[in-house]
């Protein structure tokens, strides 16, 4: 087993910004594990330009990596199991890390079609958009058309102009009464044939193998191959599940809550980074006053009278 | 192909059985299968229920096989390697009227051997299960009721079954049918077989395969359920839970599942399209079950599928209650709409099959016969490929080396992709790897 003072889970813009950030503040035993064989996360099969001025996902990943840490151990291509409140992480291939502090920041992820309360038959064809997305922008695979997206929030959108920029026929059927998403996303709406369908939903799938159409709530058939669905994100939180609050658990990014921008998410994470290495920092003065004290003061500490500042505790003395 | 001495017609959980029991006697034995992976039609979608037992009018067929199957699920799972949670049931009613239908369940129960089968006040009920909307008149407690994964324990039949000398022919349907001299030969979409017995376990298609043949005898309506499964996270109730709503037909039932998840399942009712869900039925189920659980939370629902079942009825339009086994000549056996509990008996239909055919054909029993079958172990291969379940890459290659054809085949060998993101994360990963496997690289 071996040990690190701070363990970050997931290696997206959260992970990363939050390794950094608590190197730089002194913590000097960090390790950060991710399923994937890159660090990066979702930003990796980002094409599109709209991170941080003007980057796209992968741009910016790179940006933010410029000067990781080389003290950080890297766990890649490794998922970790499980989570254990003795303060241990058991990962793929049977390693197991022991820590002080966790930093989660495992993102989220999107709701299956299963999730929305669509009928019908179950047909191949249908799909989640990061899932395309990654396909798309990492494999050069793309779905078959005519393609219809349900959801037309940003990952919608973006998704859309990506698709008809390739001559794929795509439709976007959107519940609210209004298109979503941020108005530079909403611009593809001008620049190519997409047709949006507002205050609708998707309500039955057809197609015995594979999908043939779907049927909106209005009525309305729409021949399609491939269904995207774009309709929400969620903390991924399943490692945790058993875990409740810890005082050594940290969460940052999309994982804690869903973001808009990435900005956000580097920001939190580096917060959070920061915030670990000081409550590693304090417990050590506090251990090390705590030390001197007893070494000063005879009686033992429990003869003294409103003993706040106890190891750990939240009043210890700053250095 | 050179003649054999059992052709079985189907690859559904019984015709799989069937095959595997058929094999403990010295009798040669190909499977049949339209599709190209055996467990892809009525098996892929069910309840998941070992029944107890006490649903069946006593000294029927349904009800001995129910108990007998139910007790020997143990034994059975433990040789096939499958697992089984023996969780026990609660049925529930909160209205007087169908009070009677809980007294004539605990009498017919008693009356087949159901063992520690127990009536329950409302309170006791609702102590036993705290989810449960309060106001529980009665209850009927099983403690010998429990789940399976019926794709698993039908794969896992398969496997043995071919690991005891049976001969699959999957992408194989049959078109015809004519009587030999020595038997029946079989007009398939691949080769001609010729075989002395016919063991028709074509679920939905049963009636359509035996009157390749013979004149129609039973016909099969079907009718179909839909159901919710929900993450592994979301909170359920300990044991399988029955709601005995009105007084005639069954209400939802809430099974928590071998896998950690919860399964609802809707009342049976005609369907449009087969597999298929509605939008009416979707939200019927949806209340239905916060109704019943109020407790429970729908955001965590992942999957909603619909099922199938065949309905046996005479031509004369009278329904079938018990199982239906057809023998319309001699060496011709047909299982006819084997629905509810058709999974608790799997292996006893299939044994009973496979008597009658030894019995027919003088056969002797198979000294070599291995009732053992080993699961895909796991293993700590450190490449994860289905995030969720935690199924590593090395896990999902043996399930192809074991037959999985495509990436559905994979999910119900191991697993992968039944998480809460539906294999959103992993099944392009597990295309790859069907792929690379089909082409040899791998």
């Amino acid at each position: 087993m071996e040990h690190f003072d701070i363990l970050v889970i997931g290696g997206g813009a959260a992970g990363i910004a939050a390794a950094k950030a608590a190197v730089e503040a002194g913590c000097h035993s960090v390790a950060l594990v991710d399923r994937k064989p890159a660090l990066g996360g979702v930003l990796l099969q980002c094409a599109h330009r709209g991170f941080g001025a003007g980057l796209t996902g992968r741009e910016y990943a790179q940006t933010l990596l410029r000067d990781f840490p080389k003290e950080v151990r890297l766990f890649l291509g490794t998922t970790v199991l499980s989570v254990e409140e003795t303060k241990i992480a058991r990962l793929s291939g049977g390693r197991i890390l022991s820590f002080e502090q966790l930093i989660y920041a495992a993102g989220c992820r999107e709701l299956p079609v299963g999730a929305l309360p669509i009928a019908g038959t179950r047909p191949k064809g249908v799909y989640t958009a990061g899932q395309m997305q990654e396909r798309m922008n990492l494999s050069g695979v793309l779905p078959k058309g005519p393609v219809v997206i349900l959801g037309s929030g940003d990952i919608g959108l973006i998704l859309a102009a990506q698709l008809a920029a390739r001559d794929i026929s795509v439709t976007l059927v959107e519940q609210k009464d209004a298109c979503g998403g941020l108005s530079r996303n909403r611009r593809c709406l001008e620049d190519y044939p997409i047709r949006l369908i507002c205050s609708q939903t998707i309500e039955i799938l057809r197609g015995e193998d594979t999908l043939e159409g779907c049927v909106l709530s209005g009525g309305e058939y729409l021949p399609c191959k491939t269904l995207l669905i774009a309709a929400g994100l969620r903390p991924d939180r399943a490692l945790l599940a058993d875990l409740g609050t810890q005082p050594w658990l940290h969460l940052c990014g999309n994982c804690n809550t869903i973001h808009p921008m990435v900005e956000g998410v580097t920001a939190e994470g580096t917060k959070v980074g920061i915030g670990a290495a000081i409550t590693l920092r304090r417990r050590e003065n506090a251990e090390e006053t705590a030390g001197e004290w007893m070494r000063q003061t005879v009686p033992p500490p429990q003869s003294v009278p409103g003993s706040g500042a106890m190891p750990g505790s939240s009043e210890a003395p700053a250095r | 192909m050179k003649p054999v001495d059992a052709a079985v017609i189907g690859g559904g959980i019984l015709g799989c059985f069937a095959a595997r029991n058929l094999r403990r006697w010295s009798i040669s034995t190909v499977l049949l299968e339209q599709a190209e992976d055996v467990c892809t039609g009525i098996t892929r979608a069910n309840s998941a229920i070992v029944y107890p037992g006490y649903d069946n009018k006593p000294g029927s067929r349904k009800g001995e096989m129910t108990v007998r199957g139910n007790a020997g699920f143990d034994t059975l799972c433990q040789e096939l390697e499958v697992p089984f949670n023996r969780c026990g049931s609660v049925l529930v009613t909160y209205d007087g009227e169908t009070l009677p239908r809980l007294w004539k369940k605990w009498e017919q129960g008693v009356q087949n051997g159901v063992p520690g089968l127990r009536l329950l006040t409302g309170g006791e009920a609702e102590a036993m299960e705290p989810m449960l909307k309060p106001g529980v008149k009665a209850a009927l407690y099983a403690p010998s009721t429990g789940t399976v994964n019926p794709w698993q324990l039908g794969i896992a039949a398969f496997e043995n079954a071919v690991k005891n000398g049976a001969i699959p022919l999957l992408k194989t349907a049959v078109t015809g049918m004519e009587k030999t001299e020595s038997g029946y030969l079989l007009k398939t979409t691949g080769e001609d077989i010729f075989c002395k017995v016919v063991v028709n376990c074509a679920g939905l298609s049963a009636d359509r395969v035996q009157e390749l043949l013979f004149p129609p005898s039973v016909r099969l309506h079907w009718d179909g359920a839909e159901y919710l499964v929900l993450d592994k996270q979301a909170q359920k109730p300990g044991r399988i839970v029955f709601h005995q709503a009105q007084s005639c037909g069954k209400g939802i039932t809430a099974i928590p599942c071998v896998e950690g998840n919860l399964l609802i399942s809707g009342v049976r009712k005609p369907i449009a399209a087969p597999y298929a869900t509605t939008p009416e039925g979707l939200r019927a189920l949806y209340a239905q079950a916060m109704d019943l659980l109020p407790g429970l939370d729908l955001t965590q629902v992942i999957r909603s599928f619909g099922a199938v079942r065949p309905n046996p009825y005479r031509q004369t339009g009278e329904s079938i209650h018990d199982f239906c086994i057809e023998n319309p000549a001699p060496g011709f056996f047909s299982l006819m709409g084997i629905k509810t509990p058709g999974l608790t008996c799997a292996n006893e239909l299939g044994m009973y099959l496979a008597e009658q055919t030894a019995a027919y054909l003088g056969a002797e029993r198979n000294p070599d016969f291995d009732p053992h079958r080993n699961a895909i172990p796991k293993t700590e291969d450190p490449e994860i490929v289905c995030q969720c379940e935690g199924i590593t890459r090395s896990e999902i290659l043996e399930a192809i080396r074991r037959g999985a054809a495509t990436v559905d085949g994979v999910k119900r060998r191991v697993g992968s992709g039944m998480g809460a993101c539906q294999g959103s994360r992993c099944s392009f990963a597990i295309e790859g790897l069907l792929e690379e496997v089909r082409h040899g690289a791998l």
